[in-house]
């Protein structure tokens, strides 16, 4: 009987070894890849950084582990702050530090946008629940709401600063203008100006000779035509080319071109970007009379477009 | 020779998917550890000292009154220190609906089964004027957080 | 102290220590983990290259899918507004959580793979013949249910990619005729994709789809022992029959002295001899804890490499271009898109032909095919048997186009489903900035 079994034994011993040996290496290689995380080495990093500019005791009070900004009534998970663990210590770490440890520039608005009210994402964009840097920016395939970042506004000829202010537009949407926000300031200038709600709708008010705006900026980019545009399909690039030339990107537009210079279509596609339909609640949504108060010497406060008025010539 | 090199082998192959196993098991449970927490921070801020009357007033989000005296302030907690139902203000004692334990002003137990007195958060005023409360912190019965001169209508 | 343990183990799951043949067989029935098997099994069931032992790897994806898939059920939550997030939670934030997802995912596509190829073994191997044409319907049955958990199990990340193939499934489910709309509505609880589909596909996945796949291959497993083992075993027998062998010298034959030479007992021999059989334990219990670590070993692998796909939250008012189905599916959209006849105002849908009728009657025909077989008896058992070169041509051909089919519905379909060619350049999909 023994020798019967010796040869499936035999064929079948050294298999069962080897895998054993393998499934033992593949555990270990889980265990090893959830230890070496990507925000290890910065938080073993920052309490010694800490700890040199004279916080021991926070030093000392540091846990490592996944941190995050949890504020469930915007919908806020943001764990940047795993690794971007210098972000709220401006005050004590100069600013020369690098990435990803740097602190998080202060000034008028960041006293009024405090981190735990807002997180990360409602100005920056990108996916928040990311601990890797691969998926912190973009989020996966298919992700619509990139991260803002210096090389993604310098493409677009802008800087991070005004890049920024389309998001700060979530919020500000009604202010007349608010100080700081001087792109979507000039583009609040301009749609009035140019009395662009003679055509569109825009929250209930305005023309339906175009399209409605109030959600332009939820539009889907692959709606749009592209054929007749220079440079990158972006829904930006776009934006800034129709509002310059609307013949030329959509050659069969009532649109008139209004010829604006590169800057005005920039801001005014800022603006156009920022309108999305978003659930902020009360609380988060600044009094527009507030901002109107703080623009003191205002350069607007003329002109609300009348209904029916007649188009501004070109 | 063969059987003695075969047995060793039996030995490591069978030991490693035992040493996997447990491992695979260890893994399982440290993932129900959680490493993010979907709780309320610790430390949060309240309304602005001036936003609150005189006298006991129940913040039910944070589970904890503020107790305000003139110009001097100080929050205690509303949890119960025996079972951890929210306790009630009852214009002289906070009494508990669970269990009947009873408490003085300050927080103290008068009777019942709480083996301790309410704990007394640690409050100062954030640097935009509102009251920031430490709930991790338990500070002593003598705490107070004066306002000094403003706020006065 | 290895004694001792080794000692408790015997006493807890042994009644007693075999010392002969017979004891140990019996050994194998009052052991609780060996009473599964038979005592013997023929040798010929053993072979690798009889079976690839493909219905083990099959049952260790179910045990493996059902283990990971009840860690899993512990960190999800199947509500459209926490649904996406607690999957982003598994991917970064739960200790071992990408794993436990990737080794789900990869272990749930390759059962639909394996469960096929399964299917395809034992066509080819003419092992439905007989009583053993039940089992091969509870096997389609098998199959068909495993598509289905995997495909419930498809819209519970409630990602673009999700949600969408979703839409296109069920929609192909609607063009059936009569029954489709409702079956539809059924599935969606509701016109629309939302809450309700999401609970609905979450409790057909976690718990009655399982609990039915687990009940049937119970009775799957218990219908092969009752069919006498594997269909090699038949060829075997077929060979005892044909080769009379020499007269064992035993008295029975003696007795007499007027039957020399071979007996009539000997020539229609249908049992299996002693030789062509192995106890089960250890032999076969080995082979099945050997195939089952390859099987964990590669999905483990897998899911270590290749982090399962998540896009963005599902958004019903853009579709992604292309959407497409799980691939499993990719051929039914495939002919769906290519499929819509008209004859002048009459149109039948391409969801209809390619949908619905196309593969329903290549169910049918699968399900139907024992009682349409008409190859000799001597096929059975043996692979490519030459007198069933035209069945198995015919299930070559359907399971290559099949295939091909996947193929190009996965790897060419770009942009508004048309082909793009491998180095073919597809145009860029436009982004926000």
């Amino acid at each position: 009987m023994a020798d019967k079994n010796e040869s499936f034994e035999t064929k079948d011993f050294g298999w069962l070894v080897a895998m054993s040996l393998l499934f033992l290496a593949l555990v270990a290689v889980c265990f090893w890849l959830e230890f070496r995380t990507e925000w290890g080495p910065y938080q073993r990093q920052f309490p010694q950084l800490l700890g040199h500019y004279g916080k021991g005791q926070e030093a000392r009070d540091f846990r490592p582990g996944i941190q995050q900004i949890w504020i469930p009534k915007i919908g806020v998970t943001d764990r940047c702050i795993t690794c971007h663990l210098g972000y709220e210590w401006s005050s004590v770490l100069p600013a020369t530090i690098t990435e990803p440890l740097k602190p998080h520039p202060t000034n008028d608005w960041m006293t009024k946008h405090e981190f735990a009210k807002f997180g990360c994402t409602p100005c920056h964009g990108g996916d928040g629940a990311a601990t890797t840097v691969v998926g912190a920016p973009h989020g996966g395939r298919g992700w619509e709401d990139p991260m803002l970042s210096n090389a993604l506004a310098e493409q677009n000829g802008l800087t991070m600063n005004e890049m920024i202010q389309m998001r700060c537009n979530f919020c500000h949407r009604h202010d007349a203008a608010t100080p700081g926000m001087d792109e979507i300031n000039l583009a609040k200038v301009l749609f009035k100006k140019k009395k662009c709600l003679l055509c569109h709708v825009v929250e209930a008010r305005g023309g339906a000779t175009g399209p409605e705006l109030t959600y332009e900026g939820d539009r889907n980019p692959e709606l749009l035509n592209f054929a007749h545009l220079t440079g990158e399909h972006t829904m930006f690039n776009w934006n800034v080319q129709h509002l310059t030339k609307a013949s030329a990107v959509s050659p069969n537009t009532t649109m008139p071109d209004f010829n604006f210079k590169p800057e005005e279509s920039r801001a005014l596609t800022l603006m156009l970007m920022s309108w999305r339909r978003l659930t902020y609640p009360p609380e988060y949504i600044p009094d527009p009379e507030v901002a109107a108060a703080a623009m003191q010497p205002s350069p607007t406060s003329t002109a609300t477009p009348t209904p029916g008025a007649t188009p501004v010539a070109h | 020779m063969d059987r003695d090199r075969r047995k060793i082998l039996r030995y490591i192959g069978k030991g490693s998917v035992l040493a996997a196993f447990l491992a695979q098991i260890g893994a399982a449970g440290r993932a129900f550890f959680p490493n993010v927490l979907y709780e309320p921070p610790s430390r949060f801020k309240l309304k602005k000292p001036d936003d609150y009357p005189d006298g006991y007033t129940l913040d039910e989000a944070h589970r904890l009154y503020v107790i305000r005296q003139k110009d001097a302030f100080h929050v205690i907690s509303a949890i119960c220190t025996h079972l951890g139902c929210n306790v009630q203000w009852r214009d002289t004692e906070f009494d508990c609906p669970c269990h009947g334990s009873r408490f003085r002003p300050d927080g103290t137990v008068i009777s019942g089964p709480a083996p301790r007195p309410l704990d007394w958060f640690a409050t100062t005023v954030s640097p935009d004027g509102y009251l920031d409360v430490d709930s991790a912190s338990d500070v002593a019965r003598n705490f107070r957080l004066v306002i000094g001169g403003k706020g006065k209508a | 102290m290895g004694g001792k343990i080794k000692a408790i183990w015997r006493k807890t799951s042994w009644a007693w220590s075999p010392e002969s043949d017979r004891e140990s067989s019996e050994a194998i029935v009052k052991n609780f983990w060996l009473h599964w098997f038979p005592a013997k099994v023929a040798r010929a069931s053993m072979d690798w290259n009889y079976s690839f032992w493909l219905g083990t790897a099959s049952a260790s994806l179910l045990l493996i899918l059902t283990v990971t898939g009840v860690m899993l059920m512990f960190f999800y939550v199947p509500s459209t507004e926490r649904a996406y997030g607690s999957i982003k939670d598994l991917q970064y934030a739960v200790s071992f959580g990408r794993i436990l997802r990737n080794q789900h995912r990869w272990a749930a596509e390759g059962m639909v793979a394996v469960v096929y190829i399964h299917m395809a073994r034992v066509f080819f191997t003419g092992a439905y013949r007989g009583d053993r044409a039940i089992n091969w319907v509870v096997g389609v049955v098998l199959f068909l249910a495993t598509l289905f958990l995997s495909f419930t199990g498809y819209l519970l990340p409630w990602d673009q990619l999700a949600f969408w193939a979703i839409t296109v499934g069920t929609s192909i489910a609607k063009q059936a005729p009569f029954v489709g709309p409702t079956i539809q509505f059924l599935l969606l609880g509701g016109h629309e994709i939302g809450q309700q589909t999401l609970l609905r596909f979450y409790v057909l996945h976690v718990f009655f789809l399982p609990v039915f796949v687990w009940v049937l291959f119970a009775y799957h497993m218990w219908r092969v022992r009752k069919d006498g083992g594997l269909a090699a075993v038949e060829r075997v027998r077929n060979a005892r029959v044909m080769v009379p062998k020499a007269t064992p010298k035993t008295k029975s034959y003696s007795l007499f002295g007027i039957t020399p030479g071979t007996s009539v007992q000997v020539m229609s021999s249908t049992g299996l001899e002693e030789s062509d059989q192995v106890f089960s334990s250890p032999n076969m219990s080995r082979r099945i804890a050997l195939v089952f670590l390859v099987v964990f070993n590669l999905t483990l692998l897998a899911a270590i490499l290749f982090n399962a796909p998540l896009e963005g939250l599902a958004n019903p008012s853009v579709t992604p271009n292309p959407a497409k189905a799980p691939w499993y599916f990719v051929w039914l959209q495939e002919l769906v898109a290519s499929t819509t006849v008209r004859f002048g105002d009459f149109t039948v849908s391409g969801a209809l032909l390619g949908g619905i009728l196309l593969p329903g009657f290549l169910l049918g025909v699968l399900t139907l095919w024992p009682w349409l077989d008409r190859s000799p008896q001597r096929a059975e058992g043996r692979w490519l048997a030459p007198e069933r070169k035209r069945q198995n041509a015919t299930f070559a051909v359907a399971t290559l186009a099949i295939i091909i089919l996947i193929m190009v519905g996965v790897y060419l379909r770009g942009p508004y489903w048309r082909i793009y060619w491998p180095g073919q350049a597809r145009p860029e999909t436009p982004r926000l900035y």
